[in-house]
């Protein structure tokens, strides 16, 4: 009788991922990071307007050493989620969708965002 | 060099498992040749090919975590170990022979020849070399399944989703000037999943052996179906 074993290869740490796919799965983690630092924020803004006290809190909070760590990853899922979807939208344009241009352009975004979210970081503490 | 493929015989393993040879490799070696040397030395091992010059599309395989044609790889061009694997997600039959099935279902869903509404004229159906251009890019494709099986919306969708190599395909009919069933073939792409599972990822651009470009066409299937509804 013949076998109706078929084993699938899908093994995702053996798949080369190129720098485009790279980009789409930071763009998706990015996404779930942003929407699950919903809360912290509305959290973060209750406590500084509650008052003087809230404020110094909230002022304190940002002292410290995890909290900044914290902060620049969402920076960089901000930076990251906005400047990828700028590319997805130019390549729905049919703008940059051809090599090498949209490998490029992934290396921009890939790059890009921690650079300009470490500029902004010392705006917010 | 070292080479390690992907081995699985149905009817003696329950697993797969990785089988390593050493090959003398030689000025201008392909892929496949070191394949057909693995074969000489197993005549069990399984794999598929025939022109050997990147023109039929048979010998798809995954090398080193990236979908390519044997034949026109040049082993010179692979760090050493080389790892051969089959095609990502699709069931495979024995080594490197997976089941493209659902990948030639998926062509065939798109209806990939001319429609005609008019009666089919008594001679042939003229066309600009305006209106000829517009099908380069899309005609060259030898459905080999680099691109569909490179993807990721097909590896978790494949019978939901098109897949790439279908969706090039849909739009080298609805560029034809010659074709005359645009609104029925995007209406048959229209749905969440059809077309709409295209992530604009673009693993399928990046693993085309031909260059062809799956991504831009779904581009032009989407601008298009924009115009026709507004």
């Amino acid at each position: 009788m013949r076998s109706q074993v078929r084993p699938v290869f899908l093994e995702l740490t053996r798949i080369r991922l190129p720098v485009a796919g790279i980009l789409s799965i930071a763009h998706r983690v990015s996404g779930i990071l942003l929407f699950l630092s919903i809360p912290l924020q509305a959290a973060l803004l209750s406590l500084v307007l509650s008052g003087e006290e809230g404020y110094r809190q909230a002022h304190a909070l940002f002292q410290m050493l995890p909290v900044r760590l914290a902060l620049f990853l969402f920076l960089w899922a901000l930076m990251h989620h906005l400047l990828a979807g700028i590319r997805f939208l130019f390549i729905d344009l049919d703008l940059g969708v051809r090599a090498p241009r949209y490998r490029q352009s992934a290396w921009v975004v890939l790059l890009g965002a921690p650079l300009v979210a470490l500029a902004l970081l010392p705006g917010l503490l | 060099m070292e080479f390690r493929v992907w081995r699985f015989n149905p009817e003696s393993d329950s697993e797969p498992r990785m089988e390593t040879h050493q090959i003398e490799v030689s000025r201008g070696m392909m892929l496949r040749d070191v394949l057909l040397e693995i074969k000489r030395r197993d005549e069990s091992f399984a794999f598929r090919h025939s022109c050997g010059e990147g023109v039929c599309g048979s010998d798809g395989v995954n090398v080193n975590g990236r979908n390519r044609l044997a034949c026109i790889t040049p082993v010179s061009e692979l760090k050493a170990p080389v790892e051969v694997r089959p095609f990502p997600g699709r069931p495979v039959i024995r080594d490197l022979v997976v089941d493209m099935g659902q990948f030639y279902a998926q062509y065939q869903a798109v209806e990939p020849w001319l429609k005609r509404q008019e009666p089919e004229p008594e001679q042939e159906i003229l066309q600009s070399p305006e209106e000829r251009a517009r099908l380069d890019g899309l005609w060259e494709c030898i459905l080999c399944g680099c691109c569909s099986t490179s993807c990721p919306s097909f590896w978790w969708n494949p019978d939901r989703f098109l897949g790439p190599q279908a969706l090039l395909s849909a739009w080298r009919f609805l560029a034809d000037s010659r074709d005359q069933a645009e609104e029925e073939r995007l209406d048959a792409l229209d749905g969440p999943y059809r077309l709409f599972r295209c992530h604009t990822v673009m693993n399928c651009v990046d693993a085309c052996p031909k260059h062809l470009n799956p991504t831009q066409a779904i581009g032009h299937i989407r601008n298009l179906m924009l115009k026709k509804s507004v």
